[in-house]
């Protein structure tokens, strides 16, 4: 008997021991790296944690509560009230009213770095934001869920404040020092603090992660497959950075044939398989296939001669392509179009800073939706394009996407996915559906 | 110019020529040397670049080789032909060509497909001709370039050491700048690379060791040149106004696979050191010229004086002989020739002079006997008619007293007669011998003329004379004496009217001839030969029998007197005409109206 116990006994240490080894500790600093700012919009990281959303996106990509608790449609989704969750206060100790928030989404829509914003006018009614829009905005809620509907007010210095788990505490040595918000309406996160070291070459900081000096650094997908032979702790999302070629509709190639020949001379596979590393998905369209689930209806395939006689004997002048990434696979990229261009008769240079205005971008737009009807309409205001989906069904939201690409002024070229390299220390990180990592949730070890 | 003058003028340029000559054949042979060293030189450094330039396509050839023959590159062509993909490594070339100093590096597929490509790695899938080069000797390639330029290189292509298929690599280097630090630097030489032949000439497109000199875009014609012919090109390419900045340059026109001419590389070896020598030389041959011709100008003078005083002293001897010193004599300082000369002369001076003597003293004879023929002739006519009347007289004496008184009545008249004509020829001589001075005043010639025809013109119409006259409208002013004038004038027409005794035509004219108022008098008598038309101005010559032949002498005694000339001619159509020319006066051109 007293053995049994004994055996039980050491079992059930056993057991409290690793569940303490599992189990997230409060505290520590983690330490993170980026190519980019930190507060860029729409997928800067720290800009994720300070500030919050009415709603959040969540697996199956339906809106989920965040700020506000509950939402309702109205008037055939003209008309949509949105219930705010209460005792949530901002970094400063404000509370969060209906009319902060409207005064949030006010500022947004009138600075027009979303676009135009969907309702006519919005109001408060108590804890409620009441939305009222001229047409049926159905996917309100998975749209306030992006980042550009972020909630925050502004200071006395004009510094944005929110309500998210970190608090802009300040820099050191250069970077983003975050500290935990002990009264986020989320609970407290584990770590105290996160310090954010933006604009790092991508090869200083997977070396920095390799001496310990980093927790966490981004891979970009071309190198996936060199983080994965070096074996670092890779998080991968699934496909969220849309690379495009947009076309202006105006000037030189003012032509639907000829942009539906560059349309159909560039290589998408070349681009895939050598550029990205076969990390991406060929596409021709505006979702993903694992979203829309149609997306192998718009023919991916390089057809050279049909390029040459859709752009016929036409006098162009030199086309200017543009960039609007400075990363090396971009660039890498804009030559491998130029080439592509160059073989069906198209003289296209890379812009410089003495060229001409583009005719031609790469784009790398970023997707947050995670529902085929709200992702279109995401990336339709992304690329300027005016309408909404019309219907809820996937037919129409193929019929939106085939109308919207009939042009040729958006040439979808590549999905890819968003990875991060985490070192040894950080645990119980995940990635939300955007491709964003879940600091919140996240803890390291050897803290106290 | 004198003759010390022409002396010291000749020397200077004799020295002067000499000294230009020297200068000048040493300038040509001191440039000729170093035009043919300079030729040697820049041969030299071609050849050394061209040792170079094999020397470096060897270094990258090798480079090439220990790439091909390394593991990394070993293990990838095993991989590859075990159908490995590819895509992984898209980028390795750009560190390999890092790794082994390469400015270009492609790796190619056995099919020719580049794998990755250091200098434009989006050309990834897309065929590289040159992996049919593989295993050449270096060559030159033009290398298209991600930014729409293309660039020259020496490239070589080597497959992967035991790699099957075979794995390519195309490696090379840009013959650019940092290309030509690679050769050694040579004093004065400067390596230049032209570059992009695809556009007409801009020298841009110059790439060099050193910076591009300003004036580069003188190297277009031997540039051009080479790349047209396709083979070297030399020449002496200035690249400011001075010389000293101008280069032996040859371009070598670097060529590729295909010949056809990729680049031309410029050899420039300055000229600056050989003009600065030959300036040198130069300033040294003018300095040294300047103080010859000054050197020669002062042994000119003195050699020229040595020489020329004596000719001088003779000169000036002359000249005194000439006007008239018989007792000029000249020193002999010397026994050379000029001593010989001044000895000659000294001599031909006194024969000079004796003969001058002689002839005086035998024309003073001469004139006396004239005269005394003269005299004798004159006072002979006279003097016979007087002995017959003085014997006819003495024979009347014995004649009755009527008869007596009758012939001496004729004997007186003759004698009396006769004496008047004895003392109208020694008037005559009298007159001769006491011309009187001229007094000259203002006056019109055309006066002179019109008052002796109307002197003499009822006498000519007696005579059946009939008058012809041509006088100008104009004035012709003289200064002169109108009496003597008016009797040689006279004299002229009397001549004249002797010589028309069955009448005639006299003809006087006045008229302006240039600078002189001439004056003519022309008879149609019987005209005079050549011999009397020499000897008619002698004194006391004469045609006629009564004639005293001092007319004509007074004549031109007076014409002389005025500054003037007479001389007779002999018309075509008969007879004799005298001209006197006599200066016109300017300054008394304001004559009295009267007088015209």
């Amino acid at each position: 008997m007293l053995r049994r116990f004994a055996i039980s006994g050491f079992l059930f240490c056993l057991v409290l021991t690793a569940g303490a080894r599992t189990r997230p500790r409060y505290g520590g600093t983690l330490r993170m790296e980026t190519t980019g700012d930190p507060w860029q919009m729409p997928d800067g990281v720290a800009r994720r944690l300070v500030l919050d959303t009415l709603t959040t996106i969540g697996e199956s990509g339906a809106a989920h509560p965040a700020l506000a608790i509950r939402w309702e449609s109205q008037d055939a989704a003209h008309r949509w009230e949105f219930v705010l969750r209460p005792g949530v206060r901002f970094h400063d100790g404000t509370p969060l009213t209906a009319e902060s928030v409207i005064a949030s989404l006010d500022q947004v829509c009138a600075n027009g770095s979303i676009g135009p914003c969907p309702w006519s006018a919005v109001h408060a009614v108590g804890s409620s934001v009441i939305f009222v829009a001229d047409s049926p905005v159905p996917d309100l809620p998975e749209l306030l869920a992006q980042t550009g509907f972020d909630i925050f007010r502004k200071d006395s210095n004009g510094a944005m404040d929110g309500t998210g788990p970190f608090r802009v505490s300040g820099f050191q040595n250069g970077a983003l020092i975050l500290t935990a918000n002990d009264d986020s309406w989320q609970g407290r996160p584990f770590l105290d603090s996160i310090a954010i070291d933006p604009h790092r070459a991508i090869r200083d900081q997977w070396l920095d992660l390799s001496v310990g000096n980093a927790d966490m650094v981004e891979v970009p997908p071309e190198m996936l497959r060199q983080a994965q032979q070096q074996r670092l702790n890779v998080l991968v999302s699934r496909p969220v950075d849309l690379l495009a070629l947009t076309i202006a509709p105006d000037g030189p190639l003012s032509s639907p044939g000829v942009r539906q020949s560059i349309a159909l001379a560039v290589d998408r596979a070349a681009l895939c398989n050598v550029i990205f590393q076969k990390q991406g998905e060929i596409t021709a369209s505006l979702l993903p296939e694992s979203l829309s689930g149609y997306a192998f209806l718009f023919s991916t395939d390089r057809d050279l001669d049909r390029a040459r006689v859709l752009r016929g004997g036409a006098t162009l002048p030199v086309l200017v392509l543009a960039v609007d990434d400075t990363g090396a696979s971009m660039q890498l990229a804009a030559e491998r179009l130029v080439l592509n261009l160059h073989e069906a008769g198209f003289n296209v240079q890379i812009a410089s800073s003495n060229s001409h205005p583009a005719s031609l971008t790469l784009r790398r737009v970023y997707l947050q939706a995670a529902s085929p009807r709200a992702a279109l309409d995401e990336m339709l205001a992304r690329f300027g394009q005016n309408g909404t989906v019309s219907g809820t069904d996937p037919a129409s939201v193929w019929q939106s996407e085939q109308a919207a690409l009939a042009n040729a002024t958006i040439v979808p070229l590549l999905w890819l996915p968003r990875a991060w390299a985490v070192g040894e220390r950080v645990r119980d990180l995940s990635l939300s559906p955007d491709g964003m990592p879940s600091l919140a949730n996240a803890s390291v070890e050897g803290t106290q | 110019m004198t003759l010390r003058q022409k002396l010291l003028l000749m020397f200077s340029l004799t020295v002067v020529g000499v000294v230009a000559a020297v200068a000048w054949t040493v300038s040509l042979r001191v440039r000729r040397v170093f035009e043919g060293l300079d030729r040697e030189q820049t041969s030299a450094l071609v050849a050394q670049f061209q040792r170079e330039f094999d020397e470096q396509a060897a270094d990258m050839a090798a480079a090439l080789g220990r790439m091909a023959d390394s593991d990394p590159l070993r293990r990838m062509a095993f991989e590859f032909s075990n159908g490995g993909d590819t895509a992984p490594y898209l980028t390795v070339a750009e560190p390999l060509a890092q790794e082994y100093r390469l400015d270009y590096l492609e790796l190619a597929g056995h099919d020719g497909t580049i794998i990755s490509s250091a200098q434009w790695p989006a050309r990834f899938g897309y065929a590289e001709p040159a992996v049919a080069d593989a295993g050449r000797p270096p060559f030159l390639k033009q290398e298209e370039l991600p930014d729409g330029t293309s660039r020259v290189g020496l490239f070589a292509v080597r497959a992967v050491t035991g790699s099957n298929p075979p794995l390519y690599l195309i490696g090379g280097r840009e013959l650019d700048a940092e290309f030509l630090r690679n050769f050694p630097a040579t004093p004065g030489a400067q390596i230049y690379l032209y570059r992009d032949l695809t556009v007409s000439f801009d020298p841009a497109n110059f790439a060099g060791s050193t910076p591009i000199p300003a004036g580069a875009a003188q190297f277009r014609q031997i540039v051009d040149q080479a790349r047209s012919a396709g083979r070297n090109a030399t020449g002496i390419v200035y690249l400011t106004r001075r010389r000293e900045d101008s280069v032996d340059a040859t371009a070598i026109p670097l060529k590729g696979a295909d010949q056809s001419v990729l680049a031309v590389l410029v050899i420039a070896n300055s000229r600056r050191g050989m003009v600065e020598v030959q300036n040198h030389i130069r300033a040294i041959a003018y300095g040294v010229a300047g103080i010859g011709i000054l050197f020669a100008i002062a042994a000119s003078l003195w050699i020229a004086a040595r020489i020329s005083a004596p000719i001088e002293e003779l000169a000036r001897a002359a000249t005194q002989v000439a006007a008239g010193d018989w007792d000029t004599r000249v020193d002999i300082r010397a026994g050379d020739e000029v001593g010989v000369l001044a000895r000659s002369f000294n001599h031909m001076v006194h024969e000079l002079a004796d003969h001058r003597d002689r002839l005086v003293q035998s024309e003073r004879v001469a004139a006396w006997r004239e005269l005394a023929r003269r005299l004798a002739h004159e006072l002979k006519n006279p003097l016979f008619p007087l002995q017959i009347t003085v014997e006819n007289m003495l024979r009347a004496r014995k004649l009755p007293r009527i008869q007596f008184d009758e012939v001496f009545d004729e004997s007186t008249a003759t004698l009396q007669a006769e004496i008047n004509n004895l003392r109208t020829i020694v008037a005559r001589f009298s007159d001769f011998s006491k011309m009187p001075e001229p007094q000259m005043e203002k006056m019109d010639a055309r006066d002179a003329v019109r008052r002796v025809l109307a002197l003499y013109g009822p006498a000519l119409d007696e005579k059946h004379i009939a008058i012809g006259t041509a006088i100008a409208s104009e004035p012709l002013p003289i200064r002169g004496d109108p009496e003597l004038l008016h009797r040689a004038l006279s004299n002229i027409v009397l001549n004249a009217m002797d010589a028309m005794p069955d009448g005639g035509t006299l003809t006087v004219s006045a008229s302006r001839s240039a600078e002189s108022a001439r004056i003519a008098v022309a008879d149609s008598g019987a005209g005079l030969s050549e011999e009397e038309c020499q000897r008619l101005f002698t004194p006391y010559y004469t045609t006629r029998h009564h004639g005293t032949g001092l007319g004509l002498a007074i004549v031109q005694s007076v014409v002389t007197d005025h500054f003037g000339s007479v001389t007779v001619e002999r018309p075509d159509n008969g007879g004799a005409r005298f001209v006197i020319f006599l200066p016109i006066a300017e300054s008394v051109l304001a004559l009295p109206e009267s007088t015209a």
